[in-house]
C-alpha cells in the first residue's frame, strides 16, 4: 500500500432514522486491494453504515468519498454504476426471479450483453450450486446458496469495491469456510473489500485492517492481526 | 355433462357467458391498475374506479369535440372512426399523466409514512376525481356514442356477437398480452417486478426505483384509459359513479386473482365477470352486487392470498 489515495473514505459520517441518530462521526477508509472489516455487536449500526456508503439510507452530515469522487447524498441507483456494489444483509435476493435472473438484475447498469454472459459463467465457475439451480426461483434456495447468489450478483455489476454485509450470518460452519475462501480470493484478484461481520474471529482471519463498532462510534481499529490477538476485543467480541 | 348442464340452464347460457367474459376483460384492465401499484408500493389505490371515470369522460368530450357525439352524448353519425382512434390514444395519455401527477403530488410524500396514510389519502382522491367528474359532467347519467354499432355478426346462432364483443375482445386482449411481454422482456418491466420483490435489492442494483413507481402509476392509468374507452363503447352510458361501482368490482378481481399478480388480476377480472352476468341473468340484478362482494368478504377470509396469490413471498 503505497501512497496512492484511499479508495473509499468515510469522514465523520451521520445518520440515522427518524428522531434517533445512530452513527456519529464515523471514520474510516478502504485502500485500494484491502479486505477491511467492521465488527460489532447486534445494532452497533455496521448495516446503517454500509447503506449510508451505497446511498440507500441518508447521510446527516459527514461526507463519503469513492473513487476521487464525492457520494455524499448520491442516490444509490446511481452509486452503482461508479463501481460501488454491495451484497446486502439478510441476501435481499429476488425470490420470484430465477438464480439466472438475480444475476442479470445484478448486471442491470450493463448494457454489454456478451460480457453480462462471460460474468455470469465465471459466477457459475465460482460456485457451481448456481449454475446447477440457475433456473428455480431464488425464494426456493438455501440461506447459503442464497448468499452466494447474493455475492455473485452483487459482483455483476463489475465494482471496484465490494461491501459485504453479514455474509456469514446463519450459515452452516462449512458454509461459512467456503464464502471466506471466495472473499480471499476475490481480494487476489484485486477486488477491495468492505467486509461487516458478527463473526469477529473469521472476518479478522480474512481482514487487513478491521474496526470495531460500538453504538455508533468507532472504538478501535488497527491491523486485522493485532486486533485478533488483543486482548480487550478478544474478551468482548472472540468470546474469551 | 357440459351439454346437459347448458341443457338444463336454458340456450342463453351462451350469451350470458360472451357477455361475461367481455365485461371480465374490462375488469380485468381496471383490475391491473390496482394490482400493479399494490404490488410495486402495497397501496390500494382507491382512487383508481374514479380514474376510469374521469378516463370515460375525456373520452365523451373528445367525441363531442370531434363531432361524433352531441351535447348530450347522442352519437352523430360522422367521424365515429376518427373519434375511436383519437379516444384510444389520448384517453391512456391522459389517464396516465394524472395517475402520475396525483402519485407525484399525494402518495409520493407519504411513501415512507405509516401505510393508513396513504391509504386514506387515495379515498380522498377518489372523492376529488367523482366531484371533478361532478362539476365535468354533471350528475345525471349521460349516452356514450354508440360508435361501434351492437350489430350481429353471427346471426342464425344461438350467441349474439356483436361488433361491440368483438372491439372489446379486439382491444383487451392485444393490450394484456403486451404488458405481459412488457413486464417480463424489457428492462423497465425486469426493474418493475425487482422493485415489487425487493425495493431495497433493487436500489442496490442500480435501479432508480421512483422512476419505477412513477412508471408503474403511468401504466395502471393507461389501462384504465383504454378500459374507459372500450367500456364507454361497449356499455354507451357514463356517469360519475361509474368508477365506485365498477372500480370496486375490478378491485375484487384483483383480490380475487392475487393483489400483485399480474395473471392473477386477469383471471379474477374474467371470473368476476362471469360470476356478474350469470348471477343477473339467473338469479336477478338485484343480486348481483351483494353476490360480488360476498365473494370477496369470502376470499379475505379463506384466501387473503388470493387464486395466485404470492405463493413464495419472502420473509427474512
Ligand atoms: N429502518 C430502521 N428504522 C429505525 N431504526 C433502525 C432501522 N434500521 C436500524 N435501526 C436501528 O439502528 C441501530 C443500528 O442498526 P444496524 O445498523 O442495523 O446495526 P447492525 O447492522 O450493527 O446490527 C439499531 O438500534 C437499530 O434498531
Ligand atoms: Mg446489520
Amino acid at each position: 500500500m503505497s501512497t496512492a489515495p484511499p479508495l473509499l473514505v468515510v469522514d465523520n459520517l451521520e445518520a440515522g432514522y427518524g428522531q434517533i441518530n445512530v452513527l456519529h462521526r464515523l471514520s474510516l477508509t478502504v485502500n485500494q486491494g484491502e479486505i477491511v472489516t467492521i465488527i460489532g455487536a447486534n445494532g452497533a449500526g455496521k448495516t446503517t453504515t454500509l447503506m449510508c456508503i451505497s446511498g440507500v439510507v441518508k447521510t446527516r452530515a459527514g461526507n463519503i468519498t469513492f473513487d476521487g469522487q464525492s457520494i455524499t447524498g448520491v442516490p444509490a441507483h446511481s452509486v452503482v454504476r461508479l463501481g460501488l456494489s454491495q451484497s446486502p444483509e439478510g441476501r435481499k435476493i429476488f425470490p420470484r426471479l430465477t438464480v439466472r435472473e438475480n444475476l442479470e438484475m445484478g448486471a442491470f447498469t450493463r448494457r454489454d450483453h456478451d460480457g453480462m454472459r462471460a460474468d455470469i459463467q465465471k459466477a457459475y465457475t465460482m460456485f457451481p450450486i448456481l449454475e446447477k439451480r440457475q433456473s428455480q426461483p431464488g425464494g426456493l434456495l438455501s440461506g447459503g446458496e442464497q448468499q452466494m447468489l447474493a455475492i455473485a450478483r452483487a459482483l455483476m455489476s463489475r465494482p471496484k469495491l465490494l461491501l459485504l454485509d453479514e455474509p456469514s450470518l446463519g450459515l452452516a460452519p462449512q458454509i461459512v469456510v467456503q464464502i471466506f475462501d471466495v472473499i480471499r480470493e476475490l481480494n487476489k484478484q484485486g477486488m477491495s473489500v468492505l467486509l461487516v461481520e458478527q463473526n469477529a474471529r473469521m472476518a479478522l482471519k480474512v481482514a487487513h485492517r478491521g474496526y470495531v463498532l460500538e453504538t455508533g462510534r468507532i472504538t478501535f481499529t488497527d491491523k486485522a492481526d493485532v486486533l485478533l490477538h488483543d486482548p480487550r476485543i478478544r474478551q468482548a467480541y472472540l468470546g474469551e | 355433462m357440459f351439454e346437459s348442464i347448458a341443457a338444463a340452464l336454458g340456450p342463453e347460457i351462451y350469451q350470458y357467458l360472451l357477455a361475461g367474459l367481455v365485461t371480465g376483460l374490462l375488469y380485468a384492465l381496471i383490475a391491473l391498475g390496482y394490482t400493479m401499484v399494490y404490488g410495486i408500493i402495497e397501496l390500494i389505490n382507491f382512487a383508481h374506479g374514479d380514474l376510469f371515470m374521469l378516463g370515460a369522460f375525456f373520452s365523451l368530450q373528445l367525441a363531442i369535440w370531434v363531432g361524433a357525439a352531441g351535447a348530450k352524448g347522442q352519437a352523430t353519425g360522422e367521424f365515429a372512426v376518427l373519434a375511436v382512434a383519437i379516444m384510444l390514444v389520448a384517453a391512456p395519455v391522459f389517464c396516465a399523466a394524472l395517475n402520475v401527477t396525483v402519485d407525484r403530488v399525494v402518495y409520493k410524500p407519504l411513501r415512507n409514512a405509516p401505510k393508513l396514510a396513504p391509504l386514506v389519502s387515495a379515498i380522498g382522491v377518489s372523492f376529488i376525481f367523482m366531484n371533478i367528474g361532478v362539476f365535468w359532467m354533471g350528475t345525471y347519467d349521460l349516452n356514450f356514442p354508440e360508435l361501434i354499432p351492437p350489430t350481429n355478426l353471427t346471426p342464425g346462432y344461438r350467441v349474439e356477437f356483436t361488433y361491440q364483443h368483438l372491439m372489446v375482445i379486439v382491444v383487451t386482449l392485444p393490450v394484456m398480452v403486451a404488458l405481459t411481454l412488457f413486464v417480463r422482456y424489457t428492462a423497465l418491466g425486469k426493474a418493475m417486478r425487482a422493485t415489487a420483490q425487493n425495493p431495497t435489492a433493487a436500489q442496490l442494483m442500480g435501479i432508480n426505483v421512483d422512476r419505477v413507481i412513477a412508471a408503474t402509476f403511468a401504466i395502471g392509468g393507461a389501462l384504465a384509459g383504454v378500459a374507459a374507452v372500450v367500456y364507454g363503447l361497449y356499455v354507451n352510458s357514463a356517469g360519475y359513479q361509474m368508477g365506485f361501482q365498477t372500480g370496486l368490482f375490478a378491485f375484487t378481481a384483483a383480490v380475487l386473482g392475487g393483489i400483485g399478480n399480474i395473471p392473477g388480476a386477469v383471471l379474477g377480472g374474467i371470473l368476476i365477470g362471469l360470476i356478474e352476468k350469470l348471477g343477473t341473468g339467473y338469479v336477478g340484478d338485484q343480486w348481483r352486487q351483494p353476490l360480488i362482494f360476498a365473494i370477496l368478504i369470502v376470499i379475505l377470509i379463506f384466501r387473503p392470498n388470493g387464486i395466485l396469490g404470492a405463493r413464495t413471498r419472502e420473509k427474512v
